[in-house]
């Protein structure tokens, strides 16, 4: 055994023993520990526990009562929920297709912008819509679409256009509250795209001008190639977002006219909170969670395909 | 390594994880499935539960607390306050508290909530109480309308003192009637005079000649009882003789009062109920409504404030509410509402009930005795935010700031229609709320009443059932 090889072996012991190193490890697993605790008692635990419930018919007032999979069984016969979640795919779909083609529309316009002060400007603009409660803008919205007193319909009407049942039309109703969902929303999609095109190689961007591409050919073969990743991202969080939404729907037209924008979240809330089926409501809640886990897991499959990992 | 056991330290950190999750996770739902057999406030404190503004709360807290601490030196009064925008949100959010183990001592809880408060056996029957103290209460009762205490009832039983209540009566801007050339209704007038006058109002541009909420109390529901309709099946439990007879002896208003309202079978697709929606339906055909909005009502009082609504129909609340939003005494009135089939009105009734779980149970019955004194009621509901329920508090005196001229009309409704009656809130009334409200919402958007309200006797036979 050399020096050199008795040297390094000793430098390869020497941490384990060391106690500063101790120090480190126990530190790490606090920090660890402490996210681990914090999913385990905001997201885990919850989870777990709304398993748990919807196996038991529940009001909160008398004791639960299991009852096996009979909340599972209602559920897939129960026409209104089963309803609630066609509406809710239905607007969740439209969101995410909107939400991606307007954020990258107004991404590449930016873009484009040579100025680093105009493109901060339109960032900020189009991203401030997001820290807006959804509360508060549903409530604006609603009376801005409201049928008789709204201003949308007031400036129509100026124009010669008769009042448009925004919110008490069923499909009026959905597409309005997807509209005001993208609204909100496309600023989150806007900005990933923005940091993704910025990204992109210039020279892979010359290249392709001495080739002779013109801007469409190049956006579409060289840029949205190149963020694909980013476009499977935001499309993810995109869909997860849109199949839990509840705050427009339920501000604006609590979930009317009829059922029409009845998402499966308000489902859930009037069947958990305001019928006092908490289990019935928790069993709602664990089908959606299983929705979103096949639909998110079916958009990564697709994504072998469609996605260009550089 | 994949599936192989991992060194021994691994195992064991990996270990005590999963087993504090799962052991957290029985705590957590062995917690829940403990809700609502114990809790209740401190030893030293006595909480009641409030629809409203926490700030209205605290104040209301703090004006009652002296009175209480007469009670009781060692108790604090502690008033929460529920926000919603009705009474299914209020409920909701107090059934919530239940789940997570703070349940009141006592609650204000309104029609909507008594027989799904008393079905669930979460609050006490009063009857003990009032026996015990009814030379004492005989003023009391002698103020009350009968109307209101019967609504209060249940299954024989009495389960809330009520102070409060309000009649869906006709509210009109006599602006708007004035510059129309319409006469102020009197108070025997008819659906047709209703109709007229809304035409002649609903002639100005940006004017709706009538607005309306879709919910359970003054909705198209008034309609529905003026049609002499319901959602429900009516009648009445037994019992109820050992107050009848005592507190209400020789009171004419009185006889024939049993038991509490017994809500039936559903009847919401009966020919008048269908009528009655259908009859909304052509209004709004007409240009004389707008597409209501569903809950609430402060929009709609916003918008009868800034003269852009002829009538709706409002009980005493409106009153308060009305000045609240900028009127000006004399820039409204009220009458009774319109005669179809007959004049029967709605109502809903408000009152305290001392809760099950409470262990301050006579403490809570003497702040209950407390809380319906005439000297208490303008403190929790100052600025005539409800109709009192004693009908000496129903004066000139009262509505002389914020009017209406006729204020007389809000007692009237129970004095001169005897038979007004209470909103259908049957146990499973959260059910029946959510239910009403889509299908309402439906109807006026597809324009059939009829399909609408066959769903909705669907709806409320399956909750029923499940109730």
């Amino acid at each position: 055994m050399t020096a050199v090889t008795a040297e390094v072996r000793r430098t390869a012991v020497k941490p384990r023993s060391h106690p500063s190193s101790h120090g480190e490890t126990r530190f790490g697993f606090a920090m660890i520990g402490l996210s681990v605790l914090f999913v385990a008692v905001f997201t885990a635990i919850p989870i777990v526990a709304s398993l748990g419930l919807s196996f038991f018919s529940w009001d909160v007032i008398s004791s639960p009562e299991f009852v096996g999979l009979e909340n599972y069984r209602r559920l897939f016969t129960d026409g209104p929920v089963l309803k609630s979640f066609g509406v809710t795919l239905g607007m969740a779909l439209a969101i995410v297709v909107l939400q991606l083609t307007v954020g990258l529309g107004l991404a590449v316009l930016v873009n484009q912008r040579r100025l680093i002060w105009v493109r901060t400007v339109f960032r900020t603009a189009f991203y401030l819509p997001l820290l807006a409660s959804t509360a508060a803008v549903s409530i604006f919205m609603g009376y801005l679409f409201d049928y008789k007193f709204g201003v949308v319909n007031y400036y129509l009407g100026l124009l010669g256009i008769p009042n448009v049942p925004w919110l008490t039309n069923g499909f009026a109703a959905a597409s309005t509250i997807v509209l005001i969902a993208v609204w909100q929303q496309a600023g989150f999609t806007f900005v990933l795209f923005v940091a993704a095109l910025m990204s992109v190689p210039t020279d892979v961007l010359e290249a392709s001008q001495i080739d002779g591409a013109g801007p469409l050919r190049t956006l579409l073969r060289i840029k949205i190639p190149l963020i694909s990743p980013t476009i499977l991202f935001a499309a993810v969080v995109a869909l997860i977002n849109a199949m839990q939404l509840f705050d427009q729907p339920y501000i604006m037209t609590k979930g009317g006219p009829g059922s029409a924008t009845t998402t499966v979240t308000i489902a859930m809330y009037q069947k958990g909170f305001q019928n006092l089926q908490f289990g019935y409501g928790s069993a709602i809640a664990i089908v959606l969670l299983a929705a979103i886990l096949v639909i998110t897991g079916l958009q990564f499959l697709a994504a072998r395909k469609l996605v260009f990992y550089q | 390594m994949t599936g192989t056991r991992p060194p021994g330290g691994a195992l064991a950190r990996r270990t005590l994880l999963k087993a504090g999750a799962g052991g957290l996770s029985l705590a957590a739902l062995a917690d829940l499935a403990a809700c609502g057999k114990d809790g209740g406030s401190s030893p030293k404190s006595l909480k009641m539960l409030y629809f409203g503004e926490q700030a209205a709360a605290t104040q209301l807290q703090n004006r009652l607390q002296p009175q209480i601490a007469e009670l009781d030196a060692s108790i604090k009064f502690e008033i929460s306050a529920i926000n919603g925008t009705d009474w299914n949100d209020f409920l909701a959010k107090v059934l919530t508290q239940i789940a997570a183990g703070t349940p009141p001592d006592i609650i204000s809880v309104a029609t909507e909530g008594l027989q799904l408060m008393a079905s669930k056996e979460l609050a006490v029957p009063l009857d003990d109480y009032v026996t015990k103290d009814l030379d004492a209460l005989k003023e009391y009762f002698a103020d009350i309308h009968p109307a209101l205490v019967e609504s209060m009832m249940y299954q024989g039983h009495l389960w809330e003192l009520p102070d409060s209540f309000n009649a869906g009566n006709m509210f009109y801007s006599t602006g708007l009637f004035q510059r129309a050339g319409v006469v102020p209704p009197s108070e025997n007038w008819t659906l047709d005079d209703f109709e007229a006058a809304a035409t002649k109002i609903a002639k100005f541009q940006g004017v709706n000649a009538f607005g309306w909420v879709v919910r359970l109390w003054g909705s198209w529901t008034s309609f529905m009882y003026a049609n002499n309709a319901n959602l429900l099946e009516e009648g009445k439990y037994d019992g109820g003789d050992w107050l009848w007879s005592k507190a209400y002896a020789g009171d004419a208003a009185a006889a024939g009062r049993k038991g509490g309202w017994k809500w039936g079978a559903p009847t919401a697709n009966s020919e008048a109920t269908v009528e009655a929606l259908n009859y909304m339906i052509e209004l709004t055909k007409k240009g004389l409504s707008p597409s209501p909005d569903v809950g609430g009502g402060g929009t709609l009082q916003g918008l009868f404030a800034s003269n852009r609504i002829g009538m709706s129909i409002g009980g005493g609340f409106w009153a308060g509410g009305l000045t609240n939003a900028g009127m000006k005494n004399g820039s409204f009135d009220v009458t009774m509402f319109p005669k179809w089939k007959s004049q029967r009105h709605l109502f809903g009734a408000g009152g305290y009930a001392i809760f099950k779980s409470s262990k301050k149970k006579d403490l809570a019955w003497e702040v209950l005795k407390l809380l319906v004194k005439p000297e208490t009621f303008d403190l929790v509901f100052p600025g005539n935010v409800t109709t009192p329920g004693r009908k000496s508090l129903v004066t000139a005196a009262r509505y002389a700031k914020t009017g209406p001229k006729h204020w007389s009309v809000f007692y009237d409704t129970l004095t001169k229609h005897p038979d007004t009656a209470p909103i259908p809130a049957p146990p499973y009334y959260n059910a029946l709320a959510t239910a009403l409200n889509q299908r309402t919402t439906e109807a006026i958007s597809s324009g059939n009443a009829k399909a609408a309200l066959d769903g909705l006797q669907s709806d409320l036979e399956k909750a029923a059932g499940a109730g």
